[in-house]
């Protein structure tokens, strides 16, 4: 079905400091996938999983340049050869980021969109999507304007396009990284149904424990070679330090062990009267009172729509009705003082980064005007060293990486002396070890004495690193506590299945 | 895009387009050219009335008749410099604004496929319907990345430590611009992988014809271009 040969691709890039970089290429791949089989490939970023998606579907070489070794076929059809439009009628494929993969704003043309690039007849196109809106219980999606919905809404709607298209290969590259947990199983049960209907499935992604019970195989891959190779069996049975040793992210949290040291005691922040509702009515929240430990870790839960990025915003003062207040150290904080105490680091930060070079976008936030130039210049260079982004003081920080570019965002946050600081789904989309890195900055801030409040879907992050749950439900605390031993099966059952809990 | 009650064809949209553009920024504000502007200033009210768009109607009204009534009542009381601006400020709404505003009611009310479908039919080249076509895309994603970007500065108070407006600028547009190299990349690759593609016909589930009220305002759009330049 899917056959690589000696396959060996280089991408044609360059790295921040200007030298050339070979990450994400891949060398001498040796891979036969079968027909009707499901396939995961897994490894750390840059390990080169995604330029396998990119060499099935033909957008390696016909969209992304590089130098590339070997052939690939799928179906009998040289990759290589074989115009992409052509390819593109037997290969689906979605992508990570929701939000750039649609040509549309209508949200049933965009699903009927791949079918008529193939000239599909129209009226089976339409007939199509009314079956598959069935199926995938998503009529409630249909006709309506892609930028009002979620992202997991989204990445299901890309799912639907290629379920009308019905290509006999599916690829996907991360579709999980930006979904909550209700997406994420309703992302498992299409795929298990692309399954049964022989569709040959291959996947890239870190967080595999929404696929255990649907792989047939998995490919482990390190710096672009295929370093393991494991059955449906041996993968249901990978223990936590199985998947800890290879760098991946946990196959469930039930083996998760706990040791964190419990601080309980110590000064609280207070919310109260903390209420807004948008102008769409859609999204509220309303927390009447609140009691969170000063100088921890705080996660703030939820599904999508219980109001977390709403909370979140609010806390950084950023919507000026909100009339609620906290209480920080004694004081009240209204939105305008809470917005000259609070830096929130945004999911995407491309959109925080303004200056010419890191250094200058640390030392753009540090708000006092008397030190002098050096001293600022000195403790930019402090701050980033501890983040080890010393080297990259002149870099213009649009050619770091998505991961030093959200520590260039944390080190302005440190740098801004601000008491609080929001952080919105810093892991999304992390391997394993970059996880654990983002959290030992995290702690880090702590350590400062700073209070981190982090929005996120990603439990074993969670388990890792937070000390304290806020978890939201239809814009209200549904519960908050302490993370301890004694909590920490209560957490488990709320974070998984357990609905009671919720 | 459905909705509305009132369904044009994009080319009759288009036709609509060009007239309003041309009977607003020529001719005069007398006899035939004074009637011949009064339709043209009511037709994106109209228009923006059937895809119930009332915000955008409302705002159009109070801009261009404030306008109007500036430059009528207020203009010939004022002189020197005050009195350029002033007429050049009026004379740049009243002469565009009514094809501007139109314009925008085409975006909103014409969907990317509805575009491409009744290009193809005029047999317009992919080259320049596709990349138009993101362009239609890509407005409201602007719009997202705008005031992401306009949070992450007030949150870091850049607009108080910042003085120079260009400095301000130049923030706002270097993130908005590598944002949009990103999305464009993306967007790129994800549409190659769904074949679409420059010459390569395809096939529309959207319904594009010209019906009998088409070819009516068709016949009267050009009917109206006809006596502009005549009388």
């Amino acid at each position: 079905m899917i056959d690589f040969n000696d396959v060996s691709f280089e991408y044609k890039s360059a790295g921040a400091d200007g030298t050339r970089v070979e990450t994400g290429g891949v060398s001498n791949i040796n891979l036969k996938i079968k027909k009707g089989e499901f396939v995961v490939i897994t490894g750390e970023s840059g390990c080169g999983k995604t330029t396998l998606i990119r060499l099935i579907n033909g957008l390696i070489p016909g969209y992304y340049n590089g130098e590339l070794k070997g052939t690939v076929t799928v179906l009998g059809k040289s990759v290589k050869d074989t115009p992409i439009q052509e390819l593109s009628g037997i290969v689906g494929s979605v992508f990570q980021n929701p939000r750039s993969q649609f040509f549309n704003i209508n949200t049933t043309d965009e699903i009927a969109f791949a079918a008529e690039n193939q000239r599909r007849d129209p009226e089976k196109i339409r007939n199509g999507i009314a079956q598959t809106a069935k199926l995938l219980n998503i009529e409630r999606l249909l006709d309506r304007n892609i930028f009002e919905l979620s992202g997991g809404e989204k990445q299901i709607i890309a799912c639907a396009g290629i379920d009308v298209l019905s290509p006999d290969v599916v690829v996907l590259d991360e579709p999980s990284s930006n979904l909550d947990r209700k997406a994420i199983e309703h992302l498992a049960v299409i795929l298990g149904k692309w399954k049964e209907e022989g569709k040959t499935i291959v996947i890239a992604e870190h967080r595999i424990f929404y696929l255990k019970d649907l792989a047939d195989r998995m490919l482990v891959m390190k710096d672009g070679k295929i370093t393991e190779e494991m059955d449906a069996e041996r993968l249901k049975n990978m223990s936590y330090e199985d998947t800890c040793d290879r760098g991946l992210r946990c196959l469930s949290l039930s083996d998760l062990p706990f040791d964190k040291s419990v601080i309980s005691g110590g000064e609280t922040i207070e919310f109260r009267d903390f209420c807004f509702t948008y102008k769409d009515k859609k999204h509220s929240i309303n927390i009447p009172e609140l009691e969170v430990p000063q100088n921890s870790i705080i996660a703030i839960i939820g599904d999508n729509g219980a109001g977390k990025s709403t909370l979140a915003r609010n806390l950084c003062g950023l919507e000026k009705k909100c009339k609620g207040t906290i209480i920080y150290g004694g004081r009240k904080l209204g939105y305008r003082e809470r917005r000259h105490s609070s830096y929130m680091v945004m999911q995407d930060v491309n959109h925080q980064l303004f200056t010419e070079s890191v250094g200058d976008e640390v030392i753009l936030s540090m708000a006092s005007k008397k030190a002098s130039d050096e001293e600022k210049d000195g403790k930019a260079k402090e701050i980033l060293d501890s983040l080890d982004l010393g080297r990259y003081m002149e870099i213009h920080p649009m050619a770091l990486s998505g991961g030093q570019k959200q520590r260039t965002a944390l080190a302005s946050a440190i740098a801004s002396d601000k008491p609080i600081i929001v952080m919105d789904e810093p892991t999304s989309g992390l391997d394993y070890h970059h996880m654990i890195q983002v959290a030992k900055q995290i702690e880090k801030l702590k350590a400062m004495g700073r209070t981190v409040f982090i929005v996120t879907h990603d439990y074993e992050f969670i388990w890792r690193c937070c000390d304290f749950i806020v978890h939201l439900k239809n814009g209200k605390v549904a519960r908050s506590y302490e993370i301890g031993s004694d909590t920490a099966e209560k957490l488990k059952n709320s974070l998984f299945g357990g609905e009671q809990y919720v | 895009m459905s909705k509305s009650w009132f369904k044009l064809d994009p080319r009759t949209k288009l036709m609509m387009l060009i007239t309003i553009g041309l009977i607003m920024m020529s001719g005069t504000n007398v006899g035939m050219d004074y009637a011949l502007r009064l339709v043209c200033v009511t037709l994106p009210f109209v228009m923006l009335l059937t895809i119930g768009n009332y915000r955008a109607m409302i705002w159009y009204v109070l801009i261009f008749f404030g306008a109007v009534l500036f430059e009528g009542l207020w203009l010939t009381k004022i002189n020197g410099v005050l009195n350029i601006i002033v007429m050049t400020f009026c004379g740049v709404i009243t002469r565009f604004g009514p094809g501007y505003v139109f314009g925008w009611y085409v975006v909103r009310s014409t969907s990317a496929s509805e575009f491409i479908t009744s290009m193809e039919r005029m047999h317009f080249p992919g080259a320049i319907t596709i990349p138009m076509a993101v362009m239609f895309r890509y407005f409201p994603t602007l719009k997202e990345d705008y005031s992401s970007i306009h949070d992450a500065m007030r949150m870091r108070e850049i607009g108080e430590s910042v003085k120079n407006p260009f400095v301000y600028i130049e923030y706002i547009l270097v993130p908005l611009m590598m944002s949009t190299v990103q999305i464009a990349n993306d967007l790129s690759a994800a549409s190659l992988s769904k074949g679409l593609g420059v010459n390569r016909k395809r096939t529309h589930i959207c319904q594009i014809r010209m019906t009998a009220l088409d070819y009516i305002v068709v016949v009267v759009m050009a009917v109206m271009l006809v006596l502009s330049f005549v009388y």
